[in-house]
């Protein structure tokens, strides 16, 4: 009889094990990309048939509202079990140690060496602190110039020779596309990509030999004459100079894909091609789209291109270790597809085995892509990035649409970076 | 004459159940608006990370201090003050007007009624949309201003100009509750007797006579009612400014306060200095609404 009965406790054990592992739900937020949600969603479905019992659940947010929502969330402890940032706003969580380190074995691997050597050289530094490796990249994005040849056609402009080399080059072209009704504009040339100050602008200032921050850390903005040379150019470029240009007019990027006459030129990634390809298949296929280089000052000290953000995949520190563990698993799944996300979705994942493949080779105008990250370096990233870039921002606005002087807004920019730099 | 609080027989059963009936709002209040209320004032004493794990330092005032000193906060508080005074003056104002308009109408009341409320059911971010569109460079606003005033081409910078973004966000709030404030006047108006005002007329009033000794005096309950409420609404305003400087409008000129503690807590990650930013507009709006009870306290008219 007491056998039974503990041979009833040992069955009646294991099931409720069983059916604590069949619990097992994953919480996944990520940002909108249809491209993307669409394999996504074919290799949740593979993970689950491969792991019963395990649920993922993806939940995907606007890109612009992303930052916030993972915020609110784990302010009050109560974020998923996985998700995705630019590491701008990422890298918060990792000094702050919200994030669980990553456990290798669960994602396929022998070590944590043999992660790093899986990846591009330094793609991964972002991510590792105090020796621990906190995340995988889904993507690893720079941009370059997307160009319209029937908007340079129009304009008696032949794309392949007169497309710009130099900033200033783009105002000279720009002046020559645009086509106002008085004081409006209703072609533009080309559009910044106003609310990225770090990514698109402050390499910029970096050409003329300016620094963002000094290399011990400890002071703020570097070399007053190419801070100031950057701002009198946008300033030129707003529509209190030459009129090319504001950040109130609709963002380029999703005009550039309609090809309806009123863009020439804007700055995006390769995942635009994608978006190209489906917002306007005629326009893709035709090829009268190009692909330029990161345009240079004419007296650049350096040859510096768009700084490259990425997207890391993260873990949730205050899971149970079970859901690290499967979460990591997952991770590492999806990103054994790297030329799926590539040809579907346009987005890089820096594996060695990917930049040297044919996929990626026969990309249209991944050299570009790939000559100008050679030319960049990672976007700025630290706690107090957020506030720097809107220090940036505000900066810029003001020359470029409240009158003030690049001197003026130099002096206030100076002593906004370095007061929080002093704060942390 | 006063009663006590509890005596017997019928007013205490009636107190009794009065307490019952309260108890809920009680406990909502005390849940949703007094915890909070009490959170942030006890958050604002310490340096405190939105994210940090270990334990926030006290730091007594030096947040208040801080903001004190700040330039941006002097700047949010301007740019709060230049807002509600050029909204809630002219919300006031207007719907009085329209209120008049609408209640000495005889046909089509409802129908101008449910006009000028419909911009009120709206959400914020909805109306924010939509006037941002109409005030593209090459939107609705700059094509009818310029077939207005004869002037083809002009750009008048809705977004792209200090001046002209403060007005904009005052046109949109506006635009937004104007409705809403011409539903409580209309309400008030109907409550003043008929037999009143033509008691005015037949001893020789004129129209204005009747509207400024009849109406306006019987009206002063609604009309502190409603600049009270649209002047804490004004002074809470986030919405607006917070989609135009998205849509790529300057952030100084409209950076008003509830937009600065957002940006403190949630880009900066500093808790504790967007509490004590909290803190202070809640002593703001305090102290506001206090003055005008003050200011509007006068003797009850009645005719």
């Amino acid at each position: 009889m007491k056998r039974v009965v503990i041979l009833f406790a040992i069955v009646f054990l294991l099931s409720l094990s069983a059916y604590a592992q069949q619990k097992i739900e994953i919480i996944y937020w990520t940002h909108e990309d249809p491209n993307r949600t669409e394999i996504e969603n074919r290799y949740i479905e593979e993970f689950e048939a491969a792991n019963p019992g395990v649920t993922i659940k993806r939940v995907t947010n606007p890109s612009n509202k992303m930052a916030e929502i993972v915020l609110t969330a784990f302010a009050a402890n109560q974020g998923p079990d996985m998700f995705n940032l630019q590491i701008e706003d990422e890298y918060a969580y990792i000094v702050n140690n919200r994030l669980a380190p990553i456990d290798y074995k669960a994602a396929g691997y022998d070590s944590l060496e043999a992660v790093y050597q899986d990846y591009m050289p330094g793609t991964l530094d972002s991510v590792t602190f105090e020796n621990n490796l906190y995340g995988l990249p889904m993507e690893l994005t720079n941009w370059c110039i997307y160009l319209n040849k029937r908007v340079f056609w129009d304009a008696g402009l032949d794309p392949d020779k007169d497309y710009p080399k130099t900033w200033e080059e783009m105002v000279e072209v720009s002046e020559k596309i645009v086509i106002r009704d008085g004081e409006i504009i209703t072609r533009r040339g080309f559009d910044f990509r106003y609310p990225y100050y770090l990514v698109a602008m402050v390499p910029m200032a970096e050409q003329l030999g300016g620094k963002l921050i000094s290399d011990d850390g400890k002071k703020a903005i570097i070399n007053d004459e190419a801070w100031l040379k950057f701002l009198t150019y946008m300033q030129q470029w707003g529509p209190n100079g030459k009129n090319l240009g504001s950040p109130t007019y609709t963002n380029a990027r999703n005009l550039f894909n309609k090809d309806n006459n009123d863009i020439a030129m804007c700055q995006s990634g390769l995942y635009q091609q994608g978006r190209i390809r489906a917002d306007n298949p005629e326009f893709y296929d035709s090829g009268d789209w190009a692909v330029i280089p990161y345009p240079l000052f004419e007296d650049a000290v350096r040859d510096v291109a768009s700084a490259y953000y990425g997207h890391y995949f993260v873990v949730n520190q205050q899971k149970p270790k079970e859901n690290q563990e499967i979460t990591w698993k997952f991770i590492s799944y999806m990103l054994n597809y790297p030329e799926e996300y590539l040809v579907k979705v346009g987005l890089i994942q820096p594996k060695v085995r990917l930049m040297e493949s044919d996929e990626f080779k026969n990309m249209p105008y991944s050299d570009v892509f790939r000559q100008d990250m050679e030319r960049g370096h990672i976007v700025y990233y630290g706690e107090n990035s957020a506030i720097i870039q809107q220090h940036i921002r505000e900066a810029v606005e003001s020359v470029m649409l409240a009158g003030r002087t690049p001197e003026a807004a130099l002096q206030v920019l100076k002593l906004k970076v370095q007061e929080v730099l002093e704060e942390e | 004459m006063k009663y006590p609080l509890f005596k017997s027989g019928i007013e205490q059963k009636k107190s009794r159940w009065g307490l019952f009936f309260v108890i809920p709002s009680i406990l909502f209040f005390s849940l949703f608006s007094f915890y909070p209320i009490f959170t942030a004032l006890y958050t604002s004493f310490f340096r405190k990370k939105l994210l940090s794990l270990q334990p926030p330092d006290f730091i007594a005032l030096q947040n208040y201090a801080y903001l004190l000193k700040s330039p941006d906060f002097w700047n949010s508080i301007r740019a709060t003050a230049v807002f509600t005074i050029g909204t809630f003056i002219p919300i006031v104002i207007l719907s009085l007007i329209l209120a008049n308009f609408i209640v000495s109408r005889k046909r089509f009341q409802q129908f101008f009624q449910m006009a000028y409320y419909s911009p009120a059911v709206l959400s914020s971010v909805v109306v924010a949309v939509i006037w941002l569109l109409i005030f593209d460079p090459r939107g609705l606003g700059n094509q009818v201003l310029n077939f207005l005033f004869n002037s083809p081409g002009v750009d008048h910078k809705f977004l792209a100009n200090s001046i002209m973004v403060q007005i904009s966000t005052m046109v949109v709030y506006s635009w937004k509750y104007l409705g809403y404030f011409t539903i409580i006047f209309i309400v008030g108006l109907t409550t003043i007797p008929q037999s009143t005002h033509e008691a005015a007329l037949i001893d020789g009033a004129s129209r204005w006579q009747d509207f400024y000794y009849i109406t306006l005096p019987l009206l002063k309950p609604t009309t502190v009612l409603v600049s009270v409420m649209s002047m804490l609404q004004c002074l809470k305003t986030f919405s607006t400014q917070y989609l135009f400087t998205q849509g790529g409008a300057p952030m100084a000129p409209i950076n008003v306060i509830t937009l600065n503690i957002y940006h403190t807590a949630i880009r900066d990650h500093r808790i504790g200095r967007a509490s004590a930013m909290s803190v202070i507009l809640f002593f703001i709006m305090l102290i506001f609404t206090w003055l005008q009870f003050r200011v509007s306290r006068s003797e009850e008219v009645s005719y």
